[in-house]
């Protein structure tokens, strides 16, 4: 018995001091992503959402409370995108390292321009993001500025490989502007889409496409009748090339309202690893420019 | 005529005055000019020197951390990047429904569980609005939060809770002071509005009466290690002020505590198990129990709670949930009109089960509590009094206009008065509001 008793406790303290990297928690696919590519095998990445989830519908559970103990930083989106459970797991996880205000905290939105930021903003405008449009991830520039943000915090966290991580930043910022000249070559300019959700809105900023309607009247309200309608009129009158949805987030109606008006359906991607051949942030930009040639 | 020779006159002193300025002016003009010229030269040498400089620098160690601050959107950000919504966080929860029953308030408010407690159920037939709750968050400092829960109600104000917790100390420790809902069991831990079901479960109102627990006064200590599954150690300290399972006056000081384990463990990325004992112990003195008598003693409430929640799409999720209380008490009852004291000791159970199904906007849900399950001694001076099997069937459909509004309809046929045998049949019709910024619920 005493034994039992000591070997627990012996790897009980062992667990703690076993890994010889940080600890790095990100709450979604492509901020874990982003994290491995500057990280490397320096970092131990663990990430709360599965590919398959969307990130609007996450829910606290206490595996991520158990990851967020054992992580010594903590990266999210920020915009309140993660509000839903994140405050909740990082109070639940008695971490001090990730509390807010502390280095671990990492909010990578803070790093770039933010899109669609309302003047005013109440509940009744449904479940819209009171700080601005959320999915930045879609747009490669201020995902380049989140990986030297997320460069900087790693060389500071662990000084005796800093120059390990600023060396993998430009490998990754120079595959990345190669990459950019051939998604650039693809003219996207001046096309029209519907999307489901708002959800592409730095894609389109990216690319200079836009958007002429949503078949969501609110952001997280779900279509009625009515709103189908007279969105099926706009699309007559302007004709948009396609429209856009994301597997795991509006599929249905998307695939109705084409059988309705003939207009394509392009299901893009969410997030790094949402579908085959999307396995790290530039393949998955790669997926999208492909899915809309 | 006048006029124009006047005009005229002026216009050549004029003329002559500004002749004359300019000429003066001229070379000290263009010695001016030389000289700011040849500043103006050594400026854009020294400029493109700078920026020479700079461009060997870049070009040496194009590094992101000698590169100027790239943060455009520098902004004055609350909790977690949140906004002006979150921080401090402040939200107010309304419960508003309708209720019938086949039976009159009066019968209502003697509907005690015989044999557990002698409280009646506290419902009118007709529209209520039970209370405005107010919520509030925000940290105290860097390390403490700071919590409160302040239901309005008809009869005022009240402080349902009003506690810090610790943010800063090491390795998974933490330390809650104030008044709060104690983590013993899982109904307890969580608000009303956040439950399954408009009320309580039938263990619950038999053992702790018909809000539970609720807040307490106390102190608590968690402790979450970092195994590699989820486990969580907890004890509390608490003042026991229930007065059903406890009592104010059972002794001065703090005279109940809790011990609690609870471990998770995701079974596939889209099902989570959730579980765990506990024990809630304490010194007890109230005339709740039995009519007209008053029981002091000890008492010791012990708990199982398991919960499994399978969400395979985002938009669709079943949990089931389960506790098991059992109760032992001893000490004496006496009589309030009499004085006359007997022995008593109890071991009573009870358990409940529940399952909810939720689908896009809708819910359905079903749930059976029952109490005496297992075990249903009650002695009065080692005298059995057979309180049979209370018991009570639950279904209820809610829809969620949006994730800050939800309408529920709950119907009950309650068979927990086993010495009248006169069952309750409810319907409720519950609306709850919710605005702020409310934080989200665990698990």
């Amino acid at each position: 018995m005493r034994k039992i008793f000591l070997s627990i406790a012996l790897s009980l303290m062992f667990t703690t001091s076993a890994f010889a990297g940080l600890n790095v928690l990100a709450t979604l696919p492509w901020i874990g992503s982003a994290a491995k590519e500057i990280g490397k095998d320096k970092v131990n990445v663990t990430v709360l959402a599965k590919p398959s989830q969307d990130a609007h519908f996450l829910e606290a559970k206490p595996s991520m409370i158990l990851a967020a103990r054992k992580a010594d930083i903590i990266m999210y989106d920020g915009l309140d995108l993660e509000i839903g459970y994140l405050p909740l797991v990082i109070e639940s996880s008695k971490n001090p390292k990730l509390m807010p205000g502390k280095p671990g905290n990492l909010d990578c939105s803070q790093f770039i321009t933010v899109l669609e930021k309302p003047t005013t903003v109440d509940r009744s405008m449904g479940d819209v993001h009171p700080l601005g449009n959320p999915h930045y991830h879609f747009s490669p520039s201020r995902v380049l500025r989140v990986a030297e943000g997320i460069t900087r915090l790693l060389a500071d966290a662990d000084k005796s490989n800093a120059s390990y991580y600023e060396a993998n930043y430009k490998a990754f910022a120079e595959r990345l502007h190669e990459k950019e000249k051939q998604w650039h070559a693809v003219q996207l300019q001046g096309k029209k889409y519907i999307a489901y959700h708002k959800y592409f809105e730095y894609l389109a900023d990216e690319f200079g496409f836009r958007f002429i309607g949503y078949l969501e009247p609110k952001p997280g309200i779900p279509p009625s009748a009515g709103h189908i309608e007279g969105l099926i009129e706009t699309m007559k009158k302007e004709k948009p090339t396609a429209i856009l949805v994301t597997p795991a987030y509006g599929m249905q109606a998307a695939e109705s309202l084409s059988a309705k008006t003939g207009v394509k359906v392009i299901v893009l991607p969410h997030d790094v690893g949402s579908m085959d051949n999307t396995g790290d942030l530039i393949s998955f930009w790669d997926k999208i420019n492909t899915l809309l040639k | 005529m006048k006029i124009i020779s006047f005009s005229s006159m002026l216009m050549l002193v004029f003329g002559f005055c500004t002749a004359t300025a300019f000429a003066q002016d001229q070379n000290e003009r263009l010695n001016m000019l030389e000289e700011s010229d040849k500043s103006q030269q050594r400026t854009i040498e020294q400029q493109q020197k700078t920026i020479d400089a700079l461009k060997t620098q870049v070009n040496q160690n194009q590094s992101p951390s000698t590169a100027t601050p790239v943060s455009p959107s520098q902004k004055a950000s609350g909790l977690f990047g949140g906004s002006a919504f979150t921080n401090p966080n402040l939200s107010i929860v309304l419960d508003a429904f309708g209720y019938s029953s086949n039976l009159t308030n009066d019968a209502m408010a003697n509907r005690g569980i015989p044999g557990f407690t002698t409280q009646g159920l506290d419902q009118r037939q007709g529209l209520t609005v039970d209370s405005a709750e107010l919520f509030f968050f925000s940290p105290v400092d860097p390390y403490l939060n700071f919590y409160a829960n302040l239901p309005v109600t008809d009869a005022g104000i009240e402080i349902e809770e009003a506690y810090v917790v610790t943010t800063a100390l090491p390795e998974g420790w933490q330390i809650k002071g104030g008044k709060f809902k104690s983590n013993f069991s899982r109904l307890d831990s969580q608000h009303p509005h956040a439950w399954d079901f408009w009320d309580i479960a039938l263990p619950y109102r038999a053992f702790l009466g018909g809000e539970g627990l609720g807040g307490e006064k106390g102190v608590q200590l968690t402790y979450l290690p970092a195994l590699p599954i989820y486990t969580i150690f907890g004890a509390e300290v608490l003042q026991g002020e229930n007065d059903l399972l406890f009592g104010q006056g059972a002794e001065e000081g703090p005279h109940a505590f809790t011990f609690f384990v609870k471990s998770s463990v995701d079974i596939s990325d889209y099902s989570t198990l959730y579980f765990g004992p506990s024990v809630l112990f304490g010194k007890t003195d109230n005339t709740n129990i039995l009519p007209g008598a008053e029981v002091r003693g000890n008492s010791a409430l012990y708990g199982l709670e398991a919960v499994w929640k399978w969400k395979p799409t985002s938009r669709q999720a079943l949990t089931i949930q389960s506790e098991y209380l059992l109760l032992t008490q001893s000490g004496t009852v006496t009589d309030t009109a009499t004085g006359i004291s007997d022995p008593l000791k109890r071991k009573q159970d009870g358990f409940y089960i529940q399952g909810i199904y939720r689908v896009n906007r809708w819910g359905i849900g079903a749930r059976y509590d029952t109490i005496n399950v297992f075990s249903d001694t009650f002695k009065q001076a080692d005298v059995q009094t057979d309180y049979g099997k209370p018991r009570r069937v639950t279904a209820s459909l809610e829809y969620n206009p949006s994730e800050f509004t939800r309408i529920r309809l709950q119907v009950s046929h309650d068979r927990s008065d086993t010495v009248t045998g006169r069952t309750n049949d409810e319907a409720i019709l519950q609306f709850n509001f919710t605005v702020g910024a409310h934080p989200a619920h665990s698990f």
